[in-house]
């Protein structure tokens, strides 16, 4: 097909768009059968039985059709070109995912067509402490500025267990076990804290009026870690094992910061209850198990029994594969466990939003979150539905309907950075 | 109703009769075969027959490890004495057959101490044999067949060009010999970028696709030649044993077991499974097949959009996928996903499988082989077609259609019931019987999930 011939013009999405007769899973207010959902200036104005829109809105007619809000990946390591990992130190918290995000990956559009609006690019597992996400909107086809999710909290990646051990140790260094992985991450916040009070030491000179201060030197890897530290950064961890939650925890409350997710996590529902009340979340696999040692006890029930522990609960993809279809995964939870659709929707939707951060403005169909939605062919937890449109504040960016990709924004060629989307791309730091 | 209900007393037999040890969360329970299998009428249910199509309220019959009647509630006569389990409410259908796995050659992947995947020293290998590492006391298996998986092929993985020869099993048995239904039942001839040499240890011949085909004639014109000389062996041999015996005997070939193996493939008496992605390679590939005759069944063949009519005239059943292989930058999404309807539309025979593809990680969950099908649905196939290429097709493709892939009687008794579509990603299996064994829905992840359920 002759790149360029879907380039349609951008034109600006209508004001008023009413999508009628569709069943609405809200997440957050139940269902409504043959229900109604109102999209001014790219939010949601209203929704229900009825709304107030006015005369002149566009009307999307759905029967017979499903509308859920946009999914949202709090795991993806998509559009970055195989630049997961800077696997030369395990302390890189100065990385900036941001750097290596490519807008025309071919995976970016994939997803958009499984009906992922919202993803969380992650630094790899290579590093105890990695680097800073990126948080994006599926805008696919926009430029770089304009895929970024606005005024997005930021996060840094810290992993755990194999795979730094793994990377280091085969190359003779440290960290080659458990032990030194815990012990160069305590290490790193001691740095940090010297660091700190370097500056708190300069500034309270400064605030004192002494003209002779010396400003210490600004350290890019020390003052990432001291935004862990002064609770800036959102800390998302690459975690297996039930013994190293409670590690995690610990250090995370020696050194005062919060852990807003485990990731992978996948024997939470060992030790649940007590990970509970520390109010860390988890971002985990509907039913992955067995690839290696630490998710050897891996069971399809961990996330509705982490979820029923009180664990805030979400499937994510780690995977191009995968973030085409996480509606199945979540599917997948209404067997292993007895989710409520409702609450396995939420698996994809609000719960992943709060682990980035964005709650407040995606994840459910609520009155002035923005209008990320999505119309499937039916049910979207059964194996046969199909996202058919997809819309990302309030404007159509994947409609399954038109010839070609079926994207409308889009033009060009797009990029392939190959691989799986795994953080092991380049062999080292696997999920 | 609770549909989980009509298992609860078997389950509780099963664990109290045969299965003393179940409290440990180790390894999952083992199902001997050689036990006399009892007589079952699973009444109620509706019956996926695969080739007398759907039978609402339909009961069926197992018998001594086979299925002994299959029909309607009032056509069946229940046998005096089975155990009745009702399946009201429920779908029952014949054990699903996934058409590639590692199921026994790798129990952690991560842990090359347990894999036993390929021998990558040669790119030459029909002389290796799967029954020869096959593992049959994985975790994998009972966790595979929860889900209603009851056969499966196991082939080495596809580093090689021939890697060595498949086996195919049932998922149930206390030892090998009874979970392995047939040895050496088909030779991968694998034809992808993946075959070439180009480790990290260096490049070596064969390092590239004319490599490969090169050294794939090669190995076959060297296996003709010792057919022939095998042949003439034995004529002179004759001759010799009528003749009056003055002049010294004949010397016997030495016997070569890569050439040996190659012999039945050659005489076209088993088939040799073809796996290529891209168009080109398929192309390539048959035709290697081609000039040696050989019965082929074509496998992935996930980026052949441009020669599907080509590969329907070649008249072969074809393995497609994963589907879950990922469409090349500029194709449409769902470009891989619409293959196997592609296919089917064509008149082709299709199955599924659980295997990897071309790009790494899609596939690889063994359990998860009816929601590949059930995918294939959302984008146009039949939901017949898609039922058949993971029971009737692979059975007739491995040459088991007499005994697995349907509710007829006199076919082994590999049933399963579950509580809706078994293409269904929300249905769960309630129960399998594997040659009519009642197999105790317990592995090592339900151990897990109810050691710390407590």
């Amino acid at each position: 097909m002759p790149a360029g011939s879907f380039a349609l013009a951008q034109s600006t999405p209508p004001h008023d768009i009413v999508i009628a007769n569709a069943t609405v899973m809200t997440v957050t207010h139940g269902t409504v059968e043959h229900g109604s959902v109102w999209i001014h200036d790219g939010k949601i104005a209203g929704y229900g039985a009825t709304v107030n829109a006015p005369a002149d809105a566009v009307k999307i007619d759905a029967s017979g059709k499903y509308l859920t809000p946009g999914i949202i990946d709090p795991h993806s390591h998509s559009a970055l070109n195989n630049d997961v990992n800077e696997a030369t130190s395990p302390v890189t918290p100065s990385m900036m995912m941001i750097d290596a995000f490519d807008n025309r990956d071919k995976a970016l559009y994939q997803a958009l067509a499984g009906g992922v609006t919202t993803e969380l690019l992650l630094h790899g597992s290579a590093n105890m402490i990695g680097g800073q996400a990126v948080v994006i909107k599926n805008k696919f086809g926009l430029s770089r500025d304009a895929m970024l999710f606005p005024n997005a909290p930021r996060s840094i990646k810290f992993a755990s267990g194999e795979n730094p051990k793994r990377v280091y140790g085969s190359r003779g260094q440290l960290p080659s076990t458990r032990m030194g992985n815990f012990e160069v991450m305590r290490q790193a916040f001691e740095d940090a804290k010297v660091y700190m009070a370097k500056w708190d030491d300069y500034n309270a000179k400064v605030a004192k009026g002494e003209k002779d201060a010396v400003k210490p030197a600004v350290d890019l890897k020390l003052e990432a870690l001291a935004d862990v530290l002064r609770g800036k950064l959102y800390v998302q961890i690459h975690c297996y094992r039930a013994d190293e939650f409670l590690t995690e925890e610990a250090i995370a409350k020696e050194y005062g910061y919060k852990i807003r997710a485990f990731h992978h996590a996948l024997e939470m529902y060992k030790v649940g209850d007590k990970i509970a009340p520390t109010g860390t979340a988890i971002a985990t696999f509907a039913d992955w198990w067995g690839y290696k040692d630490e998710a050897w006890d891996a069971i399809p029930w961990n996330a509705v029994m982490s979820m029923h522990q009180g664990i805030r609960v979400a499937l994510k993809s780690d995977s191009n594969d995968y973030i085409r279809r996480l509606n199945q995964e979540a599917g997948k939870m209404v067997r292993y466990g007895g989710a409520t659709e409702e609450e396995a929707l939420r698996m994809i939707t609000l719960n992943p939003a709060w682990i980035i951060g964005v709650d407040d403005h995606v994840g459910s169909i609520d009155t002035g979150k923005d209008a990320d939605l999505v119309i499937w062919n039916m049910d979207p937890l059964s194996t046969y539905a199909r996202a058919e449109k997809v819309y990302i504040d309030g404007d159509l960016f994947f409609d399954s309907s038109l010839s070609g990709f079926g994207t409308t924004h889009f033009s060009g060629v797009m990029h392939d950075a190959s691989g799986n989307g795994n953080d092991d791309a380049d062999g080292e730091g696997g999920n | 109703m609770n549909p989980s209900k009509p298992f609860v007393t078997a389950a509780i037999a099963f664990s109290l009769g045969l299965c003393p040890a179940l409290s440990s969360a180790q390894s999952a329970p083992v199902v001997d075969m050689s036990a006399a299998a009892p007589t079952v009428a699973i009444t109620g249910g509706k019956l996926l027959t695969i080739t007398h199509g759907v039978i609402e309220n339909g009961t069926i019959v197992l018998s001594g490890g086979k299925i002994a009647a299959v029909g309607t509630a009032d056509s069946v006569k229940i046998p005096d004495g089975a155990q009745i389990v009702d399946a009201k409410g429920m779908t029952v259908y014949p054990g699903l057959i996934d058409s590639e796995t590692n199921l026994g050659l790798s129990e952690i992947e991560a842990d090359d101490a347990s894999n036993d995947l390929v021998e990558t020293s040669d790119e030459i290998f029909p002389n290796m044999h799967v029954y020869d590492a096959f593992h049959a006391e994985t975790e994998h298996i009972p966790i595979t067949r929860l889900n209603g998986i009851t056969n499966a092929i196991v082939a080495p993985a596809s580093d090689d060009s021939l890697p060595g020869q498949d086996i195919f099993i049932q998922l149930a048995g206390r030892d090998r010999d009874q979970m392995i239904l047939g040895k050496d039942v088909a030779l991968p001839m694998n034809f992808s970028g993946e075959q070439r040499r180009r480790g990290n240890g260096g490049v070596k011949f064969p390092s590239t696709r004319m490599g490969l085909a090169s050294q794939l004639r090669q190995t076959f014109i060297d296996a003709q030649a010792y057919a022939a000389a095998k042949a003439e062996y034995q004529t002179k041999l004759a001759k010799w044993q009528k003749g009056d015996k003055k002049e010294p005997a004949p010397t016997e070939p030495k016997i070569d077991l890569k050439s040996e193996a190659l012999l039945p493939y050659l005489r076209g008496e088993k088939p040799v499974v073809l796996a290529a992605y891209e168009g080109y390679e398929i192309e390539v590939d048959m035709q290697i097949a081609q000039e040696f005759h050989l019965k082929v069944i074509l496998n992935h063949v996930t980026h052949s959009q441009e020669i599907l009519d080509k590969i329907a005239a070649y008249k072969v059943p074809v393995i497609v996928g994963p589907i879950y292989d990922f469409p090349a930058a500029n194709e449409r999404y769902d470009s891989v996903f619409t293959l196997p309807a592609e296919l089917s539309k064509r008149g082709v025979k299709i199955a599924f499988s659980s295997a990897g593809g071309s790009s790494g990680n899609p596939g690889g969950f063994e359990r998860n082989l009816p929601y590949a099908a059930g995918y294939a649905v959302a984008y146009g196939l039949p939901y017949d077609e898609a039922l058949k290429a993971i029971t009737l097709n692979p059975a007739e493709m491995w040459g088991v259609a007499d005994k697995l892939g349907s509710l007829d009687a006199g076919k082994l008794a590999n049933v399963v019931i579950a509580n809706g579509d078994p293409l269904d990603v929300r249905t769960d299996v309630k129960q399998v019987y594997i040659e009519g064994h009642a197999i105790p829905m317990v592995s090592r992840q339900t151990r897990l999930r109810d050691e710390y359920s407590k």
